[in-house]
């Protein structure tokens, strides 16, 4: 029940049902590892498995237990070879770290059971009471284990050629190894600390800013924004009507004919429902928005994936027509025209006010009136002149304005922010900075 | 059913497919439960292919629901036949009408689809609903009934409940995420691409014709290629496709400066063979310099 609770704690549905479903199964087959049972009964999604792993690590198994002291005598599992002079690989010097233990004098550490053994749990639980969040402790960690000097030794060998490819991939595996195991460490002890499950919920990549997610839970962001976009749009093709003309509906024309008493009286027809919304997406991609943005465009990406009639501008200080421009969802053509976009045509710093006044210039007539408007930005004007009446004169014309907005409220008043002159013609203004704020959006918008 | 999840897997590599022992428990668990499978996954790492060998090993008779965009309760679940009816309609002039009127909507009229097939059937199937990702949000909230109860209703007959308790198994390519509702009434398996042990195991058996030596070369090969960066990586049965095009160009070891006109067998994007061919380059040097 401790792991249960604590699964739900961080939004993994386990239903009634699963518990009974687990307990007959450990009834009926002692001998299957009950990991197994509950990681099977349990989880329904694959990207609660690093959860799940994550709980039970922290719940049955303690990593101080059994922990061999890593001391640099006992290295010898190293691929590459161990330097003895002062100079690691990639010509760069070896360091101690103030961890204890450095991983500049190491190498490639291949077997993962070793990795629990570098971190440094009395340091740990010195920085716990500081009161870090999450992720600069972290990145403390990590610091104090010199593993930015050694990851970087490895980036230079590689670039020189002195680094096979394979010893890359083992380098890049063991990162990713020592990165995890940091995390699971950090999490057992703000855990730990706080007695309760609530630094592990405050983790879920629905909640996290969007800005501090991991390549992984990028993915999970990605595929869920996939997911929304199809509920954003009415496709033609799943719904049907009936008409006076179209294709022959033969169910309805027996239906109609067994009121008749078996006669033919009409021909019914049916034909698709045709029209999908129209929308016009105003996107910023100033340097204010860079940690935003890799979303935002991906949103654009799937929203024009399902719309027909879909209009999208990107904008920093002009606005720039990119309905026709075609990119992959991997988005690095894209981020390459936007850095070259940027540098050729615009300052880098956003100005809402000249923006608005290009688009009602210059594009408003192309638009029609049943479109609808989602402006995503911070609103951060940069002190320029806000240009309200431009925004007014759109808003009159298209049906709704939505403006998305990464920042948290508080700072929708700062001074270069502009965002409360505008929201007055706005039909709706929302914070988004994280999953769950697109979500929410999504549900609540369309 | 077998006994535990070590017969089950050995009773699927009999029948040709190796699987890993997590994934062998939470099959047999699935089994077990009598509750469907849902198998999601890369393309190409072998969900149909679980499914087909589940098929034999159980000796059930295999059903199978292909997914596509706009897939409907008439393809998927059952039809009534309408040409049928109205052939009815006409002989029966002369009869009551309330008698029709009965007779019109029976099982005599009604075209199965292989949902109702596998509800119907005397005899224990295997459901396979393949690639469930292509079809509609609507037909997923449709299978709710079918999956967790085993029964479907047509609004004309009532509920019909299973005959025979089918064994059923979904597959995804994760092109699109499922409900939480259908997830719960699933038992989950994410099968990724095997590992170079266990690739390499798989070629031996499903192409028996090839060397040892060009078996682990070709393996060792895909298992590089995966790690680039591709728009697709190669799938098992491309690996196998890739070392019987080497077989038959003569080669019996792989090497990095001989490949070019083969790589099509492996992927299937111009983009990423051009990415590996220029990847190519790189290795035969460094095999080079390896080996001065």
């Amino acid at each position: 029940m401790k792991l249960v609770h604590a699964l739900r704690r961080v939004q993994v549905s386990i239903s009634s049902q699963d518990i009974l479903d687990a307990q007959i199964c450990l009834d009926r087959y002692p001998d299957l590892s009950q990991k197994q049972i509950f990681k099977s009964l349990f989880i329904h999604q694959p990207k609660d498995l690093t959860l799940f792993e994550m709980i039970w690590r922290i719940l049955f198994e303690n990593p101080k237990s059994g922990v061999k002291d890593y001391s640099e005598e006992s290295i010898n599992n190293a691929v590459l070879e161990e330097k003895q002079d002062s100079s690691g690989i990639g010509g760069q010097g070896v360091g101690r770290g103030s961890g204890g233990v450095s991983l500049t004098a190491k190498g490639n550490i291949v077997d993962s059971s070793h990795i629990s053994n570098l971190i440094p749990f009395t340091r740990l639980e010195e920085l716990i009471t500081r009161e870090l969040d999450f992720e600069e402790m972290v990145q403390t960690v990590l610091a104090e284990m010199d593993f930015y000097t050694w990851i970087n030794a490895y980036d230079l060998a590689y670039q020189r050629s002195e680094l096979s490819e394979n010893n890359w991939y083992t380098h890049l595996d063991c990162r990713a190894a020592i990165i995890q195991e940091v995390r699971q460490q950090v999490m057992t002890a703000q855990v730990r600390h706080e007695n309760s499950w609530e630094p592990l919920a405050r983790q879920h990549w629905l909640v996290k800013p969007l800005s501090n997610l991991t390549e992984e839970e990028k993915e999970l962001v990605k595929t869920s924004i996939r997911k929304w976009a199809r509920k954003l749009a009415l496709r033609p093709g799943s719904l049907w009507k009936t008409g006076h003309r179209g294709t022959i509906d033969i169910s309805r024309i027996i239906q109609k004919s067994v009121q008749g008493d078996g006669l033919l009286f009409h021909l019914s027809y049916c034909q698709r429902v045709p029209r999908a919304p129209e929308m016009v997406v105003l996107c910023d991609v100033s340097n204010s928005m860079a940690s935003f943005v890799e979303f935002l465009i991906y949103m654009v990406t799937c929203l024009r994936a399902r719309f027909r009639k879909i209009r999208v501008f990107f904008f920093i200080d002009g606005v720039w027509d990119v309905s026709n421009f075609i990119w992959d969802d991997d988005l690095e053509g894209v981020k390459q025209e936007i850095k070259s976009w940027g540098h050729k045509a615009s300052s880098g710093f956003s100005d809402y006010g000249a923006v608005f006044r290009e688009l009602a210039e210059k594009w408003l007539r192309e638009v029609s009136a049943r479109a609808t408007l989602v402006i995503l930005g911070d609103g951060k004007n940069n002190y320029r002149s806000s240009q309200t009446e431009y925004l007014a004169q759109i808003s009159n014309k298209v049906r709704n304005i939505f403006w998305l907005n990464p920042l948290d409220l508080q700072d929708w008043n700062q001074p270069d922010n502009s965002m409360k002159d505008y929201q007055t013609y706005c039909s709706k203004v929302y914070r988004c900075r994280s999953a769950s704020d697109l979500q929410r959006v999504v549900k609540d918008v369309f | 059913m077998q006994a535990s999840p070590f017969d089950l897997a050995q009773a699927l590599k009999d029948e040709g497919y190796l699987i890993d022992e997590e994934s062998a428990t939470t099959l047999f668990l699935s089994l077990a439960l009598e509750k469907p499978c849902l198998i999601e996954g890369p393309a190409g790492v072998g969900k149909t292919q679980l499914a087909l060998a589940l098929a034999r090993t159980q000796n059930r008779k295999l059903i199978r629901l292909q997914c596509y965009e706009g897939l409907d309760l008439n393809k998927s679940l059952y039809d009534w036949n309408y040409a049928k009816q109205l052939l009815r309609l006409q002989l029966a002039k002369t009869e009551a009408w309330d008698e029709i009127k009965v007779d019109l909507f029976s099982e005599e009229f009604l075209l199965t689809r292989p949902l109702l097939e596998s509800i119907l059937s005397p005899v224990p199937v295997l459901l396979l609903i393949d690639e469930l990702d292509k079809s509609d949000e609507e037909f997923e909230s449709f299978l709710l009934e079918l999956l967790a109860e085993q029964q479907v209703t047509i609004p004309e007959l009532g509920t019909i409940v299973a005959k025979t308790s089918p064994i059923v198994i979904l597959t995804s390519n994760n092109t699109r995420d499922f409900s939480d509702a259908l997830r719960r009434r699933c038992i989950h398996i994410y099968l990724t691409y095997p590992t170079l042990e266990r690739e390499i195991l798989i070629l031996s058996s499903q192409a028996p014709e090839l060397s040892d030596r060009l078996t682990r070369d070709v393996c060792e090969f895909v298992a590089r290629v995966r790690k680039l960066p591709l728009q697709k990586s190669p799938s098992v049965s491309e690996t196998i496709d890739f070392a019987r095009a080497l077989k038959s160009l003569r080669k019996e070891t792989l090497n990095y400066g001989e490949l070019m006109g083969t790589l099509s067998v492996l992927l299937k994007y111009p983009k990423d063979i051009a990415k590996l061919e220029e990847r190519l380059k790189k290795w035969e040097t460094e095999t080079a310099r390896r080996l001065e």
